[in-house]
């Protein structure tokens, strides 16, 4: 938690000093220093750059180059040229799992923020075992997702299932939670809130503790009501770690494969496929290389852009 | 968290002579309060923990061909000695470890220089990190799977450690980097002027004074490895290469109604994760990701 409180006056103090750079040595010394210094940060990047080109710049360019080709797992294939991106973009499949995913992608961020902020607020002040409570609600972040599917299939999967019998009980009917379309995306999206919560909880946490509690002391004095304090207070303090926590969490869903994948694996027929997830099956279980990584290389460009955008979005807000 | 303690008015300091008698009033009130929100809370993570303590219970309680009443350890022993839970347990524990160890190796020299260089490259550097880390696995998944199937990294433990790198590499650079922004840099200073090169006070004054950015970043790296899923469905084959995550879900497939063993399995997998967690906690803080990406 301290290190976004102390981030902005330490990066400052950074950019006023580095090593080899203005200060008291002489001049021969600092500028043999800032040789020496240059050679050193090469040596330290490097294992970092050089992974970063295996990981990522390779597979990106291979990427780009299976795209444009007819190939499979095997063979790159005969160059097609954009063959594949216009079967992509024409099928319908692609357009309701970019569907799928955008609304994901809001339900996810939007609910996690909301559940995750009510939980911060909640916990914000002293109450009895506010630690413990703390701890256990970063459970479900901390539980791998293969565990806690298994857990939630327990729950909902067959109309014998807990729930589905509880609100059977309770004379709600059976809901099939995991084979109905809409109620299946829905369960869906309510496992990746449950999931990401904690999340949230915890970037909202950090940015309150870092929030000067004599302003609300202030405030309430001046008369200002509970919804006044908020909305005018705290919101504002802590705006900009909820822009960052949300950008990092719209990363988060787009990308999300085990949540659905292991859920629902994309079903009721295709009801909950995400572009990941469909990239993943038309690549692995219907061996069609070229079009399932021309959809991994549209999102990626999509990302690419929007995270260019953002960060420099970010960097500005941080300089104000 | 103290910090914010005194956000409530009961806590507030006494304010001139007059606030003896309305510093009653809000007190009674802020203890009301203090009680509505315990019982909010706990209402909440009872609802939360749900899925949890199911899969706990389930993983203790005798199954359907047991003579044993109660809670039994008979479901984990069974686990172990029926299927290769033993076996998927040492191949997670040895490519988590190996990712963290490597991950801090490779981040911490990194974090340095992007925490310290003031250059055009250096920047360049950081948006980079931060373009890859927000492009899915899956765009290099594919490339990777052919070209470690080439160089015999299919199947294989070292292959899998070595994506799980290249994957927590971005995010772990930046909370390194934040970390060593909360340092100092006299402390560099005064150790170059002993005559210390960049690369001793690095190492000697720099890293030996960060070991909670350190645990903060393994925690993370481990977290990434131990739960990932989609790249070793891509890349695991074998049954006896398989970690937890794909044993558990094979095992669940393939047993879908022996629920009291899938859950067993399931709580073999989550209790390191969740050790660690409670032990390193106080070390963890999502905020430092969130800090170290608006700090450049």
């Amino acid at each position: 938690m301290a290190l976004t409180t102390t981030q902005s006056g330490l990066s400052r103090a950074r950019r006023g000093v580095a090593p080899g750079g203005p200060g008291t040595a002489p001049v021969k010394r600092r500028s043999k220093l800032s040789a020496q210094t240059s050679r050193t940060f090469f040596w330290l990047l490097l294992p970092s750059v050089v992974l970063l080109v295996l990981i990522h710049g390779y597979p990106l360019i291979h990427a780009a180059v299976q795209a444009t080709h007819d190939g499979n797992l095997l063979q790159t294939g005969n160059f097609v040229g954009g063959e594949n991106f216009s079967t992509v973009l024409t099928s319908p499949a692609f357009w309701k799992a970019a569907q799928f995913t955008l609304w994901f992608t809001i339900v996810g961020v939007f609910g996690s923020w909301l559940v995750g902020l009510g939980l911060a607020l909640l916990l914000r002040t002293k109450i009895p075992a506010g630690g413990t409570f703390k701890v256990l609600l970063l459970l479900p972040w901390v539980v791998p997702i293969v565990v806690s599917s298994t857990a939630w299939n327990w729950l909902v999967a067959t109309p014998d299932s807990l729930i589905p019998s509880l609100f059977r009980n309770l004379g709600l009917g059976t809901p099939l939670f995991l084979a109905d379309p809409t109620l299946a995306s829905i369960t869906v999206m309510v496992f990746k809130v449950w999931v990401s919560f904690p999340f949230m909880m915890m970037m909202i946490s950090a940015a309150l503790a870092s929030v000067d509690s004599t302003v609300y002391e202030a405030a309430s004095m001046d008369g200002a009501t509970r919804w006044q304090q908020f909305s005018q207070i705290t919101l504002p303090l802590i705006a900009r770690s909820t822009y960052i926590s949300w950008i990092l969490m719209t990363i988060f869903c787009v990308n999300d494969f085990p949540t659905i994948y292991l859920l629902t694996g994309g079903g009721p027929v295709s009801a909950t496929t995400s572009l990941v997830v469909l990239a993943y099956r038309t690549v692995f279980q219907d061996f069609a290389t070229g079009p399932g990584v021309a959809i991994a290389f549209l999102m990626t460009m999509t990302l690419v852009v929007i995270s260019v955008i953002l960060y420099r979005q970010i960097r500005k807000s941080s300089v104000e | 968290m103290s910090a914010v303690l005194h956000a409530h008015p009961e806590s507030g300091p006494a304010l001139g002579v007059d606030a003896g008698k309305p510093r009653k009033v809000l007190s009674e009130a802020g203890q009301r309060g203090r009680w509505w929100r315990f019982t909010a809370i706990l209402a909440i993570t009872a609802i939360v923990l749900v899925p949890i303590v199911v899969t706990v219970l389930l993983a203790f309680t005798p199954g359907p061909n047991s003579t044993a009443t109660g809670l039994t350890f008979e479901n984990i022993s069974n686990v172990f000695s029926k299927t290769l839970a033993a076996t998927w347990l040492k191949n997670s524990l040895i490519t988590t470890l190996a990712t963290v160890i490597i991950s801090v190796a490779v981040a911490a020299p990194a974090g340095y220089v992007l925490s310290r260089g003031r250059s055009k490259a250096v920047s360049g550097y950081s948006l980079l990190l931060f373009v890859m880390q927000s492009l899915p696995i899956i765009t290099s998944v594919v490339p990777l799977f052919i070209l470690f199937a080439g160089m015999g990294l299919v199947d294989n433990l070292m292959g899998l450690t070595i994506i799980y790198v290249g994957s927590t590499m971005t995010v772990a650079t930046w909370m390194m980097a934040a970390y060593f922004d909360s340092i100092p840099i006299s402390l560099e200073e005064a150790s170059w002027i002993d005559g210390c090169s960049v690369f001793g006070s690095f190492t000697k004054v720099v890293l030996r004074n960060s070991l909670p950015g350190i645990l903060s970043t393994a925690i993370f790296s481990f977290l990434l490895a131990w739960n990932d899923y989609l790249v070793a469905i891509v890349f695991l084959r074998s049954n006896e290469i398989f970690t937890l995550p794909m044993g558990v879900q094979s095992f669940f497939q393939q047993n879908a109604t022996d629920w009291t063993s899938v859950m067993a399995l399931a709580v073999i997998m989550m209790l390191p994760p969740v050790i660690v967690f409670a032990t390193l906690n106080k070390y963890f803080s999502v905020g430092g990701i969130g800090g170290s990406l608006a700090g450049r």
